[in-house]
């Protein structure tokens, strides 16, 4: 059934029957109004030639103030056309090769309008051109279209635009594409940018490094695929329609208030449906201690059922448990900690084999990844599955910018991931492979949670860039990742420190559940923060975000010395002047400790305690550098350091020596560079050190040994 | 002569010459503290004075990170010292097998230090030469053979349609590459014992008694390597099932620690001298 468009009259009749998120906790209409935007499509997959023809309807209300002459429209695929493309260009910049950095020869991927015209038939057409607005740096890269209205569409006033388009699926680069007969179809249909008031369009190139960024809109999508094909797509199936007569399928699936839908489709795949019941995830002391630390009622944190669906290669068939158990864990939490999740469906999909799909969020669909042998000590894919799931809380629901700041979504949901990990699975090792083996079946690898993963990348990456960069202005990849995914998490992770589990747990909800189904950004991420804290914490994302300063407090030296009872020189008492001589001190000591009536008192002791501020950035606000100081008779002395000066010099009189400085001794500052310097010691070795010693003297004896094999 | 028979003779020999493995594990302690003495400086200062330190595991996120960041410049240094410290242990044992050897095809010869530096001086040039030859095998082996393994295997790897075919061909390749390297290591082997056994000062005739030596019995040969590699590899899995155990910071199980990885690399030393001792006996056993 080759032509079975709906006509555009029944648009709007197809559109009533969306599955609106219309649970009272996220009524659309208080999150801001029913979106201004709406697409109706209709798509072909034509498997053995590699094509989408596909017919589109969007409604967009202009939402602005301002009378708006055009629209700009992602024709993201452009960027699998050509090497000129801005991605193919960056990626080669950053020396990528290989089928990573480029399609091989006849395996490009582009997408054409090749019709466009109002509801009233005018044609856009002759009007439609390509733009940059990222710069001068990639002038023919072709992911941006604006296209000219006859007239300017007034405030409040709708545009319904017609689009036929043809695209070629790329052999997959990055996430869209296929490899033989599996496809997975991301960012695919000509999709308008966002219109901000006083700024305009909103519509960036693809890039290398960043994602993506659209208006909630509701969604009715017909996929038209070969008989024999499994679908997965955003939204929920609603109907399916078989023409025998051409052996092919229709899927319709319908979404509203999503920002963006994807879909696979494969003939070999396995799908399975499950339920996340509520009540049998979480107990009622969970629901009551969730209420009680965010301060609502537990009614206001009970979570709803949510329909699971797994896509998943047959290879892979043995880990559809896994996969189900990490989705509920993720639903669970998310939910728990920051609001119910609002949709019916959630479709997660085991990214078909070579189509470089895996690890990926769409509104209420995302792809995992895993491989065939896995080991249970390593959290793969368990990882990937609560992180992308993430993405829908941090990016599907919390719509910012990825391109403008994509820490808001990349920093805040590995910092959930990890959150999510430690509660449901403990640490994790690190997933190591060897030629499809996983190195821990052989070896006993270490296991480490998320955080300090995360710690470790932030802390070699201050220096390259601002957390709040542009996702495509980053210094490389590297930089992009470790910036905006774990220097982001780490400082969220310090903030939480900072500020107290329960107060940073309303302010992750209050930010949540007040910006669902909106674009907020930074500004808005710190209002919340100050206003739930109760205190101006600017200085701590203009400090730790905006700037490429290290910090790192630490203890410098400590000492303690015998406070002499006199001291040397020549002193003036009654009239007369006596020079206090050594012997004369050494005397009058050996006097009083023979003397049988002293009083008791023994030596007192000078500690000094020197601290240093080593890295650039710097503690404000009423945030203090504490110090706790450990006595040699158990005693303990805490101190504050405003931390503004390169160093400071702290005293202690006590009738006993120090045993140890500590700076930071509740843990609060993750992002401290140098957490050994935190603390000083008098004794020497420690017991894990010669440990550490011995396996380090190990290891080198085993390499020498290996290499002396090839004498 | 039989495969177990060359063995268990092998090891007898090995039993009765222990100081070859004094020796041979004094060089390599000696040798490892020397090259991870910086290592020990790095530790030392950063965490020997600092609560970290009574918490810092083997492989620690949280002190690789801060190491990676004030270390990380050094790495190509650090590297290129180790380098350094591989191509010396390299040279030192192309110099110390000639005592190695030596020793071990001198049945009723003593090992002292004398005889055993002796041999080392007596036999290097030959060893030398050999050893060139032996990069000359790896070349062909590795240059020409597993390529054409990977032509082979490479179009089927990219036209598979799930995981197993390229996991299952890639570690096939694999062994396929670890087999050829036992095979090298064996003729070289065969080609040291021949230049000490028959007193062959040319080390190509060496190498052509080895061949013809393994042309006629090249699978009772080639088992002799691979049961006393499957062994090794059984001695491994008890070695770190057991290390595992011996987890924890306290000095008992610190100190056992220690004692255990020592017995694991003397293990591995002992398996190196096992294997010239039971080639030797083979060889010997199957005059030229």
């Amino acid at each position: 059934m080759k032509n079975r468009i709906v006509p555009a009259s029944l648009l709007g009749a197809a559109l009533l029957l969306l599955p609106a998120p219309t649970r009272p906790w996220q009524e659309p209409a208080a999150a801001g109004g029913a979106p201004g935007l709406r697409y109706e499509i209709w798509v072909e997959l034509d498997s053995a030639g590699k094509m989408l023809l596909g017919k589109e309807e969007i409604v967009w209300t202009n939402p602005s103030r301002e009378a708006v002459p055009d629209m700009l429209l992602h024709l993201y695929w452009n960027a699998f056309k050509n090497e000129d493309s801005a991605l193919l260009r960056e990626a080669a910049a950053e020396g990528m090769s290989g089928r990573g950095a480029a399609p091989d020869d006849g395996e490009w991927g582009w997408v054409d309008i090749t019709d466009i015209r109002l509801a009233d038939g005018s044609d856009l057409k002759p009007g439609l051109q390509f733009v940059t607005p990222d710069g001068p740096e990639n002038p023919d890269d072709q992911t941006v279209a604006r296209v000219l209205f006859p007239a300017p569409v007034q405030p409040g006033e709708s545009v319904h635009l017609r689009l036929d388009f043809r695209s070629k699926v790329p052999r997959t680069v990055t996430r869209s594409g296929y490899y033989k007969n599996s496809f997975f179809i991301a960012q695919w249909y000509p999709k308008p940018g966002v219109y901000e008031e006083g700024r305009g369009w909103n519509a960036h190139a693809y890039h290398q490094n960043s994602e993506f960024f659209a208006d909630f809109a509701d969604f009715v999508v017909h996929i038209t695929v070969p008989q024999n094909f499994v679908v997965g797509s955003s939204g929920k199936q609603t109907e399916v329609t078989v023409d025998e007569s051409t052996k092919r399928t229709t899927y319709t699936f319908r979404q509203a208030m999503v920002h963006d839908f994807a879909w696979m489709a494969d003939p070999h795949y396995l799908k399975i449906e499950r339920d996340f019941i509520a009540d049998r995830e979480v107990t009622a002391q969970e629901y009551r201690e969730t209420a009680r630390l965010l301060g609502l009622s537990v009614e206001d944190v009970r979570l709803p059922n949510v329909k699971m669906i797994l896509l998943i290669a047959p290879a892979h068939k043995g880990q559809i448990e896994r996969h189900f158990r990490a989705l509920r864990a993720a639903i669970k939490y998310y939910g728990l900690w920051y609001g119910p999740y609002p949709y019916e469906t959630v479709t997660m999909v085991d990214p078909p084999f070579r189509t470089r799909s895996d690890g990926m969020e769409y509104p209420t669909l995302f792809t995992a990844g895993t491989q065939i042998l896995t080991s249970k000590d390593v959290l793969s894919p368990e990882g990937v599955i609560v992180h992308e799931f993430g993405h829908g809380y941090w990016y599907g629901l919390v719509a910012n910018n990825e391109f403008e700041a994509a820490w808001l979504d990349e920093g805040l949901n590995t910092y959930s991931t990890a959150r999510v990990l430690a509660r449901a699975y403990g640490p994790g090792a690190p997933p190591l492979v060897f030629k499809g083996i996983p190195l821990s079946w052989l070896l006993r690898i270490p296991k480490n949670f998320d955080f300090e993963l995360n710690r470790a990348a932030a802390i070699n990456n201050v220096r390259y860039d601002p957390v709040t960069a542009w996702s495509w202005k980053f210094y490389n990849s590297g930089s992009y990742g470790a910036n905006v995914y774990m220097r982001a998490a780490t400082l969220l992770s310090t903030l939480e420190g900072l500020l107290g589990e329960e107060t940073w747990a309303r302010i992750m909800r209050t930010y949540h559940m007040r910006y669902r189904f909106r674009h907020p950004g930074k500004a808005e991420f710190i209002g919340v923060v100050n206003e739930i804290a109760g205190k101006d914490m600017t200085w701590f994302f203009d400090e730790l975000l905006d700037a490429t300063q290290a910090f790192d407090y630490g203890v410098a030296a400590i000492s303690s010395v015998k406070v002499p009872a006199r001291r040397r020189g020549v002193y003036d008492a009654n009239g007369a002047r006596e020079e206090m001589t050594s012997k004369k001190i050494a005397d009058l000591e050996a006097e009083q400790a023979k003397s049988p009536d002293r009083d008791g008192a023994g030596p007192a002791y000078r500690t000094t305690v020197v601290l240093r501020r080593f890295g650039e950035a710097r503690v404000r606000g009423d945030a203090q550098v504490k110090v706790l100081v450990r006595f040699k008779d158990g005693t303990m002395e805490t101190r504050s350091w405003d931390g503004q000066a390169r160093w400071a010099r702290l005293e202690f009189i006590k009738p006993v020596a120090a045993e140890s400085a500590q700076i930071d001794p509740e843990g609060v500052w993750l992002i401290d560079a140098n957490l050994a310097n935190n603390s000083r010691g008098a004794d020497g070795l420690r017991r894990n050190v010669v440990k550490l010693m011995t396996q380090l003297l190990f290891t080198v004896q085993s390499f020498l040994h290996f290499v002396s094999s090839w004498s | 002569m039989g495969v177990l028979k060359a063995i268990a003779n092998g090891m007898g020999t090995t039993f009765r010459k222990p100081r070859l493995l004094v020796i041979l594990y004094v060089i390599n302690i000696v040798f490892a503290a020397a090259v991870a003495f910086p290592f020990f400086i790095i530790v030392q200062t950063e965490l020997g004075h600092s609560f970290l330190g009574s918490s810092v595991r083997p492989v620690d996120l949280m002190w690789l990170g801060e190491a990676a960041l004030k270390y990380g410049d050094a790495l190509p240094a650090l590297l290129g010292g180790l380098l350094v410290a591989a191509l010396l242990c390299l040279a030192l044992h192309v110099f110390l097998n000639g005592g190695v050897f030596g020793r071990l095809l001198d049945r009723e010869g003593r090992t002292t230090l004398p005889t055993f530096f002796g041999d080392c001086g007596r036999y290097f040039w030959r060893f030398v030469r050999l050893f060139l030859v032996s990069l000359v095998f790896l070349l062909l082996t590795f240059g020409i053979g597993l390529r054409l393994l990977s032509a082979l295997l490479d179009p089927l790897i990219e036209s598979a349609v799930t995981e197993w075919l390229p996991l299952i061909l890639s570690n096939l390749h694999l062994l396929a590459a670890l087999l050829l390297l036992s095979i090298v290591h064996m003729i070289v082997d065969y080609a040291r014992i021949a230049v000490i056994a028959d007193e062959e000062a040319k080390v190509l005739k060496a190498l052509r008694h080895a061949l013809n030596f393994l042309k006629k019995r090249f699978f009772r040969a080639w088992a002799i390597y691979l049961v006393i590699v499957a062994g090794t590899l059984a001695g491994t899995v008890v070695f770190y099932a057991v290390l595992g155990a011996l987890g924890g910071p306290s000095v008992p199980l610190v100190l056992m620690g220690l004692v255990w990885m020592q017995l694991y690399i003397i293990f591995r030393i002992w398996v190196r001298i096992l294997f010239v001792s039971a080639q030797a006996e083979f060889y010997r056993s199957h005059p030229y």
